[in-house]
């Protein structure tokens, strides 16, 4: 065991200090857009535009609390953030907010009772997953699928070490269905990447996208990814665009004739 | 009792309940290795909980293994009980199963409005059940 100093100033010199004490740690050579701390926490609460979030959430560029450092790493607490929002009123905007908060209580509870089976299939798969890889491919692990929308997204958590939740849907998504890779290598590489990376929500939220632990995959279409993500991507070349279809023919192309598509899905939303 | 608190990941609130409760006890934090070699913690999450750590009042933060540590703090500092904050994280629940093999451990629970421990398997049924407590301010 080794004492750690406590008297450094500065976000640069703690990350070059930080990076000489744990030298296998990855350089990014940037530092997180979201600094830590209960102070800066309750700052960005106090910036946050609740009353926008209902319209906008589920848009790239909208307005969303990226609140999830603070919470997840317990500076703030998730009662308080509850309490502050109600105090706003009654609106669509904050019964969405605090539902949304409701869905990470939701998964403490089933990670409290299952524990470390939520690592597992919680669910028979809604599709064949028979032949997923159980490893990570390289390309995808160093952002160079050569998507230029996917290599954005995972540039991004690798930069800031967050995701608005619909990046979080489309890159699991593009992962497990499209890339066929099981969730849980997947869900392993992001975990150590998000600052706010939690097994409840993370683990549980492959899940979800994978069909272990909903009704049905998450796929989305290319008319989905503009129309929620267009501001933000860079633009993808229209030739072998793998999201290009209707979600009937996706469906068909990554799941095969037996699997029933329900309607289409034109959210970020969970169900 | 002399006590000592441990944060983990889960809990860096430095107005936390618990600090208020044991206002004397000395604070300690421990960077597990194997743990951020295992799950390729990043480094963003590394500063992040660092940073957060530097507004806790007399932290004392450490690198090693965490029930190491915190064994030998225990010794250093004459604690007979460490304080914590719950969390549904099996591996930090496995150093604190640990731990409770040589002190008393005082977990405080997380806080939300709904903790039915029969938690249904999908969100709609959970929200349907606990909106109101959910969307009533207490
Ligand atoms: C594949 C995938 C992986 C994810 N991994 C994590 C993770 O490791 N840690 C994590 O905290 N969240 C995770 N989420 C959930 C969600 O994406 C993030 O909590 C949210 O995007 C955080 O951004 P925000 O604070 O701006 O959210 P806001 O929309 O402003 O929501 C406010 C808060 O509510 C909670 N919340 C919102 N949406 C969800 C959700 N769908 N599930 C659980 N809690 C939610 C978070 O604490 C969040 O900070 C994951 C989602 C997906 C699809």
């Amino acid at each position: 065991m080794k004492r750690l100093r406590t008297d450094l100033e500065g976000r640069e010199a703690i990350a070059d200090y930080l990076q000489a004490e744990f030298s296998f740690l990855e350089n990014t050579g940037v530092l997180a857009p979201h600094p830590g701390g209960r102070s800066a926490g309750l700052e960005r609460l106090e910036q946050f535009q609740l009353e926008k979030y209902g319209k906008q959430r589920n848009f790239l560029d909208g307005e969303v609390g990226q609140l999830s450092p603070y919470i997840s790493r317990g500076c703030l607490e998730l009662e308080e953030v509850r309490q502050w929002a109600l105090r706003h009123g009654k609106s669509n905007s904050v019964e969405k907010f605090v539902s949304e908060l409701a869905w990470r209580a939701f998964f403490h509870l089933v990670y409290e009772e299952e524990g470390d089976r939520i690592l597992k299939d919680m669910e028979k798969p809604k599709v064949s997953m028979r032949r997923h890889q159980t490893r990570l491919p390289e390309d995808i692990a160093s952002g160079e699928t050569g998507i230029p929308s996917m290599d954005t997204f995972i540039a991004m958590l690798k930069e800031t070490g967050y995701l608005h939740n619909h990046t979080r849907m489309y890159l699991a998504s593009y992962i497990v269905h499209f890339r066929r890779v099981s969730w849980r290598a997947g869900a392993d590489w992001m975990y150590g990447l998000l600052i706010d990376g939690d097994f409840a929500s993370n683990h549980l939220s492959w899940q979800w996208v994978a069909s272990t632990f909903s009704h049905k995959p998450y796929i989305f279409n290319r008319e989905n990814l503009e129309r929620y993500a267009g501001s933000v991507l860079p633009g993808d070349p229209r030739k072998g665009d793998p999201f290009n279809y209707s979600y009937e023919e996706l469906s068909e192309q990554l799941f095969g004739s037996e699997y029933q598509p329900e309607r289409s899905r034109t959210s970020g939303s969970y169900r | 009792m002399p006590a000592l608190i441990w944060f983990n990941e889960d809990g860096l609130n430095p107005q936390h309940q618990m600090v208020q409760d044991y206002a004397d006890a000395p604070k300690v934090y421990v960077f597990d290795v194997n743990y951020l070699k295992q799950w390729a913690i990043a480094k963003h999450r590394v500063q992040f909980i660092y940073e957060s750590l530097l507004e806790i009042p007399n932290i004392e933060i450490y690198k090693g293994e965490t029930v190491a540590t915190l064994r030998q703090l225990v010794t250093d500092h004459q604690a007979n009980e460490i304080i914590t904050t719950e969390t549904p994280n099996h591996l930090i629940k496995s150093w604190q199963d640990e731990l409770l093999k040589y002190t008393n451990l005082i977990t405080y629970p997380e806080v939300y409005p709904a903790t039915d421990s029969r938690s249904p398997r999908r969100f709609s049924h959970y929200w349907r059940k606990s909106d109101r407590a959910w969307l009533t301010l207490t």
